[in-house]
């Protein structure tokens, strides 16, 4: 466990040297991080401009935009560390470097899941918890509610990792994720808005079939209060699942990759 | 002329043979685009809860209507010049392009018609389950279609110009793609995917009337929900033709003086 903790802080001293040579493209980065906060907070704030709204599905505006501060700060998490690792296995696979990677002495889903990180893409991740922070100061948080939203946040960015790494281990024999990827981004982009706020059918897709509901509304209605026991249990049970699903799949599809030499 | 026209041939033959054997990506990246049918779908429920059943004259039909041809024409209007442009200056593969007796531009041109012309078949079908599955109904007047067209033709062109101009800033800086990303923004926001453009504020529709976003997208799209009129799309069609001017001279000059930059690099 220890070696693994040294080796996650030599990785992250690495990855942080490496990209901040390329200072000139935090501008870039801030760019992006606040085109993305312009289309999150556009489609939130002309719902509720027009005259006579003061709720979405149920929800105010303040609640919200707890909905739309998970959604960033999910979209940080996602563009500094699971989206630059995960890229890479796609590429290892066809160049062939994923066969050195497989013979390093330490786990290969480790070493693939933590060996990058995305610094520039930081801001995400402030821009987000500011968010959150801004709107959760307006309405009453307990601190049991706090606690709850922190822990069910956590098994949110167990399921978003499991379902990207399930999507990239499929390199392994299609070699090209980046549509999966894409259409799984295309999906997510559902997570703006509180799941209560689209058509009941919809609704039960995207908490059934497709877990976005779990990864931004439900950790926001834990911290409105307005949580019920059993989607709060099915978030964590869901999370350890699907973890076990995507570990068995990883070594289902290493152990049967055949490298590329001959 | 003979010579012309057998280039275009040979270049838009090739681009449909590769976009054709791509098409199962075309399809997923269809999907990826989901923004349009979120809304939707959003726009929709909050219609359906509301007093009246309706929200400024829209009501959940007709808001399944409007995203829906928001979402067609948005298909349409799709340009990944910008990030080909960024890749090939960055990775250096411009350079044997340069070397041929036809500007790189009419290349990206022909890849992407061809790929429109590959999206048209699954995007038809996927509109017809999404009207379905929504209770859309679109416009019976006959004209609409055909201006739609014409609109989303010249807002591709449009937007197909100032996507390459944006493309080539690769010649100066590493973050095109984030610029790019800042313009998406303000396309998708003037252009009324969040919502139709008289739900904005009145500060903003008198922005967005300087720009050529509601005329390429908008416009279209209220056309084939019925709620633009024949003349409207004409004066659209005439503001997108200087537009179309403006972006001509702009990708012009910016892929000289980038030319140059990049010759003396000693590529």
């Amino acid at each position: 466990m220890k070696r693994y903790l040294r080796l996650v802080r030599i990785f992250v001293g690495a990855t942080l040297s490496a990209q901040l040579e390329y200072r000139a493209n935090f501008l870039g980065a801030v760019l992006a991080s606040l085109g993305e906060v312009g289309v999150t907070l556009l489609g939130l704030s002309i719902l509720f401009g027009q005259p006579g709204v003061t709720q979405v599905g149920g929800w105010s505006f303040r609640e919200a935009l707890l909905v739309t501060g998970f959604f960033m700060l999910t979209e940080g998490v996602i563009s500094v560390f699971i989206q630059p690792n995960m890229s890479k296995i796609a590429e290892a696979v066809r160049t062939g470097n994923m066969d050195f990677t497989l013979l390093k002495p330490i786990d290969a889903q480790f070493n693939v899941s933590t060996r990058n990180l995305n610094v520039l893409r930081f801001p995400d991740l402030l821009i987000g918890l500011g968010l959150i922070g801004y709107a959760a100061s307006g309405l009453d948080v307990t601190p049991g509610g706090a606690l709850a939203a922190a822990m069910l946040y956590g098994s949110a960015v167990v399921i978003v990792y499991c379902i990207y790494l399930g999507l990239s281990t499929t390199a392994f024999w299609f070699v090209k994720t980046q549509n999966v990827t894409e259409l799984f981004s295309g999906v997510f982009g559902a997570a703006r808005f509180p799941v209560a706020a689209f058509p009941v059918p919809v609704r039960f897709v995207l908490t059934f079939v497709l877990p976005v509901a779990f990864i931004t509304t439900v950790p926001a209605q834990a911290l409105t209060g307005a949580l019920g026991g059993g989607l709060a249990l099915a978030s964590p049970l869901i999370a350890a699942a699907l973890f076990l699903g995507t570990r068995w799949f990883w070594r289902y599809a290493v152990a049967s990759y055949t490298s590329a030499s001959s | 002329m003979r010579a012309l026209a057998f280039k275009a041939r040979v270049l838009f033959a090739t681009r449909f043979a590769e976009m054709a054997e791509y098409r199962a990506e075309v399809v997923i990246w269809m999907l990826s685009g989901t923004l349009s049918l979120v809304m939707m779908l959003v726009w929709m429920a909050q219609a359906a809860a509301a007093p009246g059943g309706q929200i400024r004259g829209y009501s959940a039909p007709e808001f399944a209507t409007y995203f829906l041809s928001t979402w067609l024409v948005s298909q349409l209007l799709v340009v990944w010049v910008s990030h080909e442009l960024d890749f090939q200056i960055r990775q250096g593969t411009l350079s044997p392009q340069l070397l041929r007796p036809v500007d790189p531009m009419w290349l990206h041109v022909a890849s992407h018609v061809a790929e429109r012309l590959v999206r048209i078949v699954p995007l038809l079908v996927m509109v017809g389950v999404f009207t379905w599955l929504s209770g859309a109904s679109f416009t019976r007047e006959w004209w609409a279609y055909p201006a739609a067209l014409g609109l989303a033709a010249l807002g591709f062109s449009v937007r197909f110009l100032y996507e390459y101009a944006i493309g080539l800033l690769a010649f100066w800086t590493e973050s095109s793609a984030s610029f790019q990303e800042v313009v998406w923004l303000v396309y998708a926001a003037l252009g009324g995917m969040f919502a139709p453009l008289a739900f904005y504020p009145e500060w903003v529709q008198r922005v967005a009337v300087w720009t050529p976003f509601p005329y390429m997208l908008g416009l279209p799209a209220q056309l084939l929900a019925g709620k633009a009129t024949l003349a409207q799309a004409g004066r659209g069609a005439l503001v997108l033709l200087v537009w179309l001017a403006v972006f001509w001279v702009v990708r012009l000059i910016v892929w000289r003086v980038g030319l140059r930059k990049y010759g003396a690099v000693g590529a």
